[in-house]
């Protein structure tokens, strides 16, 4: 991206040159230049991974495509009835080149994201005929909670290095490993702790995969539906959205969603977290009244 | 049909959780104990996390201990005295344990710990009582007098000890040394466990103080009540892991079946009783054990600080 900003602003410069230097400068002329430079800049640098059939755009004078989204909901409330659901996280490319939905000219990656938090992994072995922990290794933080979606398989759309510096995909998930934990364990044991958290996280559903989930519906808009389970770790989530072309990425797109508890749910919580002794005392006193009503209700009946 | 779990941190089945407070409380009231012991497990192999389980279980331990000893009560079995002072020292063993608790947590030892204790005692306990069952089952139908008559001359080494007390409810003159003993020891692992200790204490006064069964049972449960309770408070205070919307499912239906339990126990005889508190401690003690020997499908598990806990 930093790279893309720093070429636009060229393409900025460029053309305020070439406003001076030239007497009639159209904003087509302009769009030619900018559009010209960047397309040099993508036959340098070229995918070797290539691109769909049709992909390949004469140089016109176009405007640069933009990526605009939104999430169906940026507000969920987890109230007592709350059984998971679904975020569909749209968005439209705009100045799209697209002749058609299913044209594939684009690539689109979603990325739905939790907060980090410190996540302690173990490991078993067998001493003498049981299963014990035996090794551990604390992360600073591993996301509570992440689902990645995209137009098809991401490493046909996306270099390795690209990747691993935005955190997209599940092997790249930003894992910080905590330092006391690295300087006695081996890397290649690194390795397995956090294939571990990867793998532990997806089965409990809380990571999840989905290639070819996200869906042109137009030569513009693009949606993707992306589950969340009814156990996610309560607290705010990130959509991240990237338009890529030829592996190229062109336009991002970023959007918070709040995942809060709210009512009855909100109350207990806050109720355990900020009183907790009284919180036990009040769970007890419900407990023994609960008990006496039952006793003082079945001697009735027994009297009766 | 589900609700959603505050602590817990999601959705629970409501006809699950209702049927699983019903029959545990059903046994609470059946046998003496708090129940906390089928529930804790039960509630761990349903989906919740291991410290909410441990947690809530204390609480519906209360309400089920509750309505089990107030049904005692009315039948005049519980020893006030001695369970005054096994509270004395299921007291301090109760906050040993819940410090306990953390320290095992932070060395990664928690579960190996909770099943190796359960494996142990219940296997031990389960066994003992077993044998014993089966063997005053066969003497009731020889027509030979119980094992458990006490004699003037029956004297074991407990009641050497000096600090007498009298408990005149269970007709024992013995030192307090023992119940306060068993009461510590109780409530320290009732507090790892998740578990009020009845299946512990009933039998220890069964067979090391020579209690009569009917007092032990409303005894138990009296003690049960208040140990739970501060377990609960301690819980909520300390690990932030006590659901109250999964404890309430589990204390309406609890307290119900507890009901139940109690009238159902009141038409057995207490060799049948036991026979089958064994038989259930038997197959708990199994279940967990298989799960420590057998080849997990997974090395590696992971753990994330619970709840809003620091």
């Amino acid at each position: 991206m930093t790279v893309l900003r720093a070429l636009s602003a060229t393409g900025a410069l460029w053309l305020a040159l070439a406003g001076g230097a030239w007497p009639l400068p159209s904003d087509a002329a302009a769009q030619t230049l900018a559009r010209g430079h960047e397309d040099s800049r993508r036959i340098v640098q070229r995918s070797p991974k290539g691109a769909p059939a049709g992909a390949r755009a004469a140089p016109q004078p176009l405007p640069r495509e933009t990526v605009e989204a939104d999430v169906s909901s940026r507000a969920i409330a987890i109230t007592s009835a709350f059984t998971g659901t679904e975020i569909v996280v749209f968005g439209s490319v705009i100045n799209s080149r697209q002749p058609s939905a299913e044209a594939g000219y684009y690539d689109v990656i979603v990325v739905l994201e939790g907060v980090p938090e410190p996540v302690v992994a173990r490991r078993k072995s067998n001493v003498a005929g049981l299963w014990v922990n035996t090794d551990a290794f604390d992360f600073e933080s591993a996301p509570s909670y992440y689902a990645i979606a995209s137009t098809r398989p991401i490493e046909e759309i996306a270099e390795e290095e690209f990747l691993e510096a935005h955190a997209i995909g599940l092997d790249y998930v930003r894992l910080s490993p905590a330092a006391r934990s690295v300087i006695r364990t081996e890397p290649a044991e690194i390795k397995n702790f956090k294939e571990a958290v990867v793998r532990r996280r997806q089965r409990d559903g809380l990571y999840l995969k989905a290639d070819y989930a996200v869906i042109f519906i137009g030569k513009s808009l693009f949606r993707a539906s992306i589950a969340l389970p009814a156990h996610v770790p309560v607290g705010p989530l990130t959509a991240r959205v990237y338009l890529f072309r030829e592996g190229e990425v062109l336009s991002t797109f970023q959007q918070r969603v709040r995942l809060e508890r709210e009512g009855i749910e909100l109350w207990i919580y806050w109720f355990a977290m900020r009183h907790p002794a009284l919180y036990g005392l009040f769970t007890v006193m419900i407990a023994v009244i609960a008990g006496l009503l039952a006793s003082a209700a079945f001697r009735r009946k027994a009297a009766a | 049909m589900h609700i959603y779990l505050p602590i817990a941190e999601m959705p629970a089945n409501v006809l699950l959780f209702l049927g699983m407070g019903s029959a545990v409380g059903f046994l609470s009231g059946l046998f003496g104990v708090g129940g906390g012991f089928l529930l804790t497990p039960l509630l761990i192999f349903s989906g919740i996390p291991t410290p909410v389980a441990v947690g809530t279980a204390a609480a519906q331990i209360v309400a089920s201990s509750v309505s089990g000893a107030i049904a005692q009560w009315q039948r005049n079995n519980v020893d006030i005295k001695m369970g005054l002072v096994l509270l004395a020292g299921g007291v301090a063993g109760s906050v040993i344990g819940v410090q306990m608790v953390r320290i095992l947590r932070l060395a990664g030892q928690f579960d190996l710990f909770v099943a190796l204790a359960y494996v142990t005692f219940l296997g031990v306990i389960g066994t003992l009582m077993l044998i014993e069952a089966v063997g005053a089952i066969q003497r009731a139908r020889t027509q030979q007098q119980p094992l458990l008559q006490r004699g003037s001359g029956q004297h074991n080494w407990v009641h050497r000890l000096p600090l007498k007390m009298r408990f005149h409810r269970s007709k024992l003159y013995i030192s307090a040394i023992p119940p306060l003993a068993i009461g510590a020891f109780v409530g320290f692992l009732g507090a790892i466990i998740g578990a009020g200790g009845g299946f512990i204490m009933v039998p220890a006064m069964i067979y090391l103080l020579r209690m009569p069964t009917n007092i032990v049972i409303g005894t138990s449960l009296f003690q049960i009540v208040f140990v739970a309770g501060l377990t609960t408070v301690m819980q909520a205070a300390e690990n932030y892991s006590v659901d109250v919307v999964l404890a309430l499912l589990l204390i309406v239906s609890g307290v119900i079946g507890a009901q139940y339990g109690a009238a159902a126990g009141a038409r057995l005889k207490g060799e049948q009783l036991r026979l089958l508190l064994a038989a259930l401690v038997l197959l708990v003690c199994v279940r967990i054990g298989w799960d420590l020997v057998a080849t997990p499908d997974d090395l590696y598990s992971i753990t994330t600080s619970f709840g809003g806990a620091p």
